[in-house]
């Protein structure tokens, strides 16, 4: 009986000390932690704020955010929406989901753009994309894409969806596309080439990837399923 | 909500293959494979021990969450799993001595076994509701039995073929592996959302 | 001759008893994480780290520890230092922590790291078992990188992101590729061995 005492304590004073330096670890690396997620966002952020045909900002260099408070004071959550379990607004289809909270910028000129992060399901996991729409005269536009998590896909395969040239092929999109519904070439049922996959992404909301990305459709696929599902989210919103 | 759960199944099972695709559980796999009786019995322990060990880490993560220490996660996942793979040991010696004969030395292996720890993290990263969390086991369990059945009764056909030298053993047992892999890739198109 | 014996100890894991190849332990994150050869760097320091540490810490407490909840107390241990280091990676390399995923809680399960606590650690002096630790886990790391290059340039003509070919043979990025590569170096290395034996055999 002695025994199972002294094995338990022994085991008991392991955890208990393993659990204390691991306390001590994690109130030291909080802050980092923190600081290296909120990067990760705003960098995401500067780059979608980016305009896709000049490749200057969109806002003044001193907007952007560059702490949690200054991006919390641009967060916006509109009229009639509510968050729950960090989600803003569930697509119709049910096929994407848009994370809260969503953010709103405005240019000198008092243009809106509207930032937000889709969620759609990918190959083995959630893919998470940033999307920038600007408020132009003539409609909405979607400027830029960044696709923030798709840890879960295939290496070598749904992953290359981390290629800037891949998601080049999501942006920019007129309102007429967005109209459309953003979808894949191989959805869409036509497979663009040479000047037409600029053409037809603007005008169609068609994201040509199967040149880029052989092989695979799930990756792309949930990249489009979040980017309407914003789209949609701004709809209801009354922006689009 | 059905699709869904269905949509999870298949792909832990085909697309998302444990021991294929996602690399884990790559030690039994390799390790218990020569023979079909042996990679039957550790197919059962293990799909048996990922159901149990997904619920209890399930329910446990949502305190870890409560008490706001998630860092912990890692060490409470895997005590439980090693708690469990003794308790199940000790239970069946008791209760059914049969299936401890014919499971019982794959047990203590199982501890050890990425596919088990890895399933528990994934249920949480993914943030699967209880049923899907159950679902999503068994799908990973039956898949890693998929893939431990046919690659055992590959290698035992292989046992009668002449290999050079030099990729005797491991070497051979790999490229076999990549071959499975590939036939699973054709899975890849099956789902589709 | 103690300097030598401390460097056999530590040349052992690179090469005489290399994980990968010869013990073939380990082969989860190695298969995984390989897509290329930067990844393969970063899971292979990772792992060495915890298994160094790890090996001071139980060559340290070895005394204190009853038999019977030996494995246990390891597995706290090891499981202590992952998260250790899975912090530390996600508060200052957040993209390498990003891409290696669950494959650092996973270091947990490496069956190395409990294999070398278990083997030689609980059995030797503390800078012994550094030694030991390091050794292996540069072995380890270095399979993984050599994995990792030859993964990437195959599939991607590149070594650490350095152009080198415009051939491209997608496939050996996918997990088919992962199994074959290794599959080819483990028979390249035992072609190795067996001719180093042939040529003994015919000097005696």
């Amino acid at each position: 009986m002695r025994d199972y005492f002294k094995t338990g304590i022994t085991l008991m004073v392991i955890t208990i000390i393993a659990a204390l330096v691991l306390s001590v670890v994690y109130t030291i690396v909080e802050e980092p932690i923190a600081n290296a997620e909120l990067g990760a966002k705003l960098k995401a952020i500067r780059e979608v704020l980016t305009d896709s045909d000049s490749g200057e900002l969109l806002i003044d260099e001193e907007s952007i955010p560059k702490t949690a408070t200054e991006l919390a004071k641009f967060e916006w959550f509109p009229e009639g929406f509510s968050a729950s379990e960090g989600i803003i607004y569930n697509a119709e289809s049910n096929q994407g989901k848009v994370e809260s909270p969503a953010y709103k910028f405005v240019k000198e000129d008092g243009t809106e753009i509207f930032i937000a992060i889709g969620i759609a399901v990918g190959y083995g996991g959630d893919v998470k994309s940033m999307a920038a729409f600007v408020k132009e005269p003539d409609g909405i536009k979607l400027n830029g894409i960044k696709v923030l998590e798709y840890s879960q896909e295939t290496p070598g395969l749904g992953a290359n969806i981390a290629n800037a040239d891949v998601q080049k092929r999501f942006y920019p999109i007129t309102k007429e596309g967005l109209d459309e519904g953003i979808k894949v070439d191989k959805d869409a049922g036509v497979t663009p080439v040479g000047d037409q996959i600029d053409v037809r992404k603007r005008e169609d909301g068609i994201a040509t990837v199967s040149d880029v990305m052989t092989g695979a459709t799930i990756t792309p696929r949930a990249v489009a399923f979040s980017l309407n599902a914003i789209s949609e989210f701004l709809e209801k919103a009354g922006v689009r | 909500m059905a699709p869904r759960l269905v949509f999870i199944f298949l792909s832990a099972i085909l697309i998302n293959n444990f021991v294929l695709s996602r690399f884990l559980g790559i030690c039994p796999f390799l390790g218990v494979s020569k023979k079909t009786d042996t990679a039957v019995g550790m197919s059962i322990a293990v799909t048996f021990v990922m159901i149990l060990a997904s619920i209890i880490t399930w329910i446990l993560n949502i305190a870890l969450d409560l008490l706001g220490i998630p860092f912990l996660r890692t060490i409470v996942f895997i005590l439980i799993i090693a708690t469990l793979v003794q308790f199940v040991e000790i239970f069946l010696k008791k209760t059914s001595p049969g299936l401890y004969e014919a499971l019982g030395i794959f047990l203590p292996l199982i501890t050890t076994n990425c596919a088990i720890l890895g399933l528990a993290l994934l249920n949480v990263q993914q943030n699967y509701t209880l049923v899907e969390t159950i679902v999503n086991s068994a799908g990973a369990g039956l898949g890693f039995a998929l893939a431990l059945i046919l690659f055992s009764t590959i290698r035992e056909r292989m046992e009668l073929s002449e290999i050079p030298e030099p990729f005797k053993g491991t070497a051979i047992a790999l490229i076999t592996a990549g071959l499975l892999s590939m036939a699973f890739m054709g899975f890849q198109g099956l789902v589709k959302l | 001759m103690m300097a030598e014996s401390k460097f056999k100890i530590l040349a052992n894991g690179i090469l005489k008893q290399n994980p990968t190849f010869i013990q073939v332990l380990g082969m989860c994150p190695t298969l995984a994480t390989t897509t290329s050869a930067e990844n393969g760097l970063g899971m292979g320091l990772a792992t060495t780290a915890v298994l160094a540490l790890s090996n001071i810490t139980i060559s340290l407490v070895r005394k204190f520890i009853p038999d019977k909840i030996r494995i246990p107390s390891y597995i706290v241990i090891i499981a202590s230092f992952v998260t250790v280091i899975d912090m530390l990676m996600h508060g200052f390399i957040y993209d390498l922590w990003k891409t290696l995923g669950l494959f650092i809680p996973l270091i947990v399960v490496n069956c190395i790291i409990l294999g070398r606590a278990e083997a030689f650690a609980s059995k030797n002096n503390v800078f012994s078992s550094f030694l030991d630790g390091l050794g292996m886990g540069l072995g380890f790391t270095a399979s993984l990188v050599l994995l990792g290059s030859v993964r990437e340039f195959l599939g991607n003509g590149s070594i650490f992101s350095y152009h080198l070919s415009d051939v491209k043979m997608f496939a050996m990025i996918l997990p088919p590729g992962a199994f074959m590569a290794l599959g080819m170096l483990a028979a390249f290395f035992n072609y190795l061995g067996i001719r180093r034996s042939k040529a003994k055999k015919a000097e005696k």
